[in-house]
């Protein structure tokens, strides 16, 4: 039996996306108008983070351009989570219609091919902010750069974007079990907005389930304290990427668990 | 591998359902009962098709078959029984089995919504991993076939209902699987469409020796394309034979139309086991005169409907 490998399931995705984005494209008001919102979208984002600091210089001793970093970080660590996973929002309409079932007729990973309907332009723009956001707070805050630091940050970014795979993905196949699960997932997202803050502000029940529970303190506390206090990083920094690929891991098997559970009902 | 494309045996699937509560309070209980009840949606169910068969699987709405569909394609696991499609078990191996069956339900297109047909045929290629020579001439004979050139470029979001449902059909062929599952392949299509989507099937079986599952309402599918037929209710089968032996499944139905001299037309259901039609001629005879007379075999849509409305047993 031929295997279906890492290879087969990249040039796969490789071939839907191009298809995907040429299809996108032909759609040139739909391209335009999604282009648009998403850098107002962005914009008023940065907005909203420039007045909150005009009348709070520090927030827990973190200055300006510390910050800045974060937001940043954070809006680079999310990409993943829009850009790839986006289909997630739509998982429960697909599994209280029944047309979930098609995703079980290919000889391919349910989750893949369910995941790979679905790519999310508007990420790329919110990349692009965010990495324009880490360039000028590091420029700002004077942290070197080297070869170690770059490899650091894409290692340190890419874990943090697996926790908020990961949330979403739990918060998601919620809808295997529940009726209401939409509820689930908008609170969820809507908590990915504490990612960008430092979670030293948060105290005592918060901060455990802002760690533990709901893990949105690894989106970009922890790790961007790799790069933004390399003298003293926190243990749990140094775990994150183990915690992170555990953590996604879970997730996955969390949602294939709902499938296998899931009785398609209707005809 | 035999020559069975597909066997059951005592295949049976049952379902968990809460029993749920009338009113407010009884939803709050609900909420904390573990009152379960089991029904049974398919019990006891064998059968064994053969390869290059089309089989019509037909039964009333709610008879137990889309869960047997989902069986056959290792979506769903039997509680128990066993099922053997290619001489494997589907559910062990979803993913292996997939690469061997085609489904196609006629409600719900599997192709990729934005993308023209034939991107969605490179795209399943590759999936299904089919070799460039056996896509060709796949696409050749989808060419000798059908009319495939209007619709090869066409975004499946812009193509009518008949066309979608004959690219799904196409798109389920496309890598030659042993068996093909067909769900009401030609609801909703007008009668011209229905014609070409039956004759692709048949045509199809013939050039790949594909086995077909067809479930259908449409008595024009099982007449013009399925030798043989199973029908289930509740859960049970309760025929499995041709379609010629159906017709005398309650004996030799024949309608008899009687054109009589006021020149209406007087229609009666006769079982020729117990009358005979020439008596019932006569005895009409007697009370007025006949100006025409027609016989006309029972069709298979009367048949089922009578098996369904429960008179079998």
């Amino acid at each position: 039996m031929r295997k279906r490998g890492l290879k087969f399931y990249l040039s796969i995705y490789r071939k839907i996306l191009i298809q995907d984005l040429k299809s996108k494209m032909s759609y040139r008001a739909d391209f335009v108008i999604s282009t648009f919102g998403m850098i107002m979208t962005n914009l008023a984002g940065f907005i909203t983070f420039m007045i909150l600091f005009h009348n709070f210089p520090t927030i827990n001793g973190w200055d300006y351009y510390h910050m800045l970093f974060l937001y940043g970080f954070s809006l680079v660590a999310l990409t993943p989570v829009q850009c790839f996973f986006d289909n997630n929002w739509n998982l429960r309409f697909m599994v209280q219609t029944g047309d979930f079932i098609k995703y079980c007729f290919r000889p391919v990973n349910v989750f893949f091919y369910f995941m790979s309907e679905v790519f999310d332009v508007k990420g790329l723009g919110q990349l692009a902010f965010g990495i324009g956001t880490i360039v000028y707070a590091w420029i700002h805050i004077g942290l070197e750069v080297n070869v170690l630091i770059i490899l650091k940050l894409i290692l340190f970014l890419f874990t943090a974007s697996l926790f908020m795979i990961a949330i979403m993905n739990f918060a998601a196949a919620t809808c295997f079990w529940l009726k209401g699960s939409g509820y689930v997932m908008v609170i969820m997202f809507r908590f990915k907005d504490f990612a960008k803050y430092p979670s030293s502000i948060f105290q005592g029940v918060f901060k455990v389930i802002f760690t533990f529970i709901i893990p949105i303190a690894f989106i970009a506390y922890y790790p961007s304290l790799v790069i933004l206090e390399p003298g003293n990083v926190p243990l749990l920094s140094w775990l994150s990427p183990l915690i992170g690929l555990l953590f996604f891991f879970a997730s996955y098997k969390f949602w294939m668990l709902g499938v296998r559970r899931y009785d398609f009902t209707g005809s | 591998m035999g020559n069975e494309a597909l066997i059951m045996n005592n295949v049976c699937k049952d379902f968990k359902v809460l029993n749920r509560h009338e009113g407010l309070k009884g939803s709050i209980k609900d909420l904390f009962s573990r009152d379960y009840k089991t029904v049974s949606a398919v019990k006891d169910v064998s059968m064994t098709v053969e390869r290059g068969e089309i089989i019509g699987y037909l039964g009333p709405n709610g008879a137990g078959k889309s869960t047997t569909i989902k069986m056959m394609t290792g979506v769903l696991e039997p509680t128990s029984g066993e099922i053997l499609v290619n001489g494997k078990e589907p559910y062990r191996n979803r993913t292996q089995n997939c690469e061997n069956i085609g489904v196609v339900f006629g409600q719900r297109s599997q192709l990729w919504w934005s993308l023209p047909l034939i991107e969605s045929f490179k795209l399943l290629r590759d999936l299904y991993m089919v070799p460039q020579k056996d896509y060709e001439e796949m696409i050749e004979l989808y060419r000798s076939l059908v009319d495939i050139e209007p619709i090869l470029h066409k975004p499946v979001r812009q193509m009518s209902l008949g066309q979608r449902t004959l690219s799904d059909i196409l798109a389920a062929f496309l890598h030659n699987p042993a068996i093909v599952f067909l769900d009401e392949p030609t609801i909703g299509l007008d009668v011209s469409m229905k014609d070409k989507i039956r004759a692709l099937i048949r045509g199809l079986n013939k050039e790949k020796n594909t086995t077909v599952i067809l479930t259908t309402h449409d008595m024009g599918d099982v007449d013009a394309l399925c030798r043989r037929i199973v029908i289930i209710d509740h859960g049970q089968k309760i025929y499995d034979n041709d379609i010629e032996h159906l017709k005398s499944y309650f004996g030799s139905y024949r309608t008899l139309k009687l054109k009589l001299a006021d020149n209406t037309w007087e229609e009666m259901l006769i079982d020729e086991k117990t009358t005979d039609v020439m008596d019932v001629i006569m005895e009409k005879q007697k009370e007025k005169k006949i100006t025409d007379i027609k016989i006309l075999e029972i069709s298979t849509e009367d048949v089922i409907k009578k098996i369904y409305e429960g008179g079998t047993r």
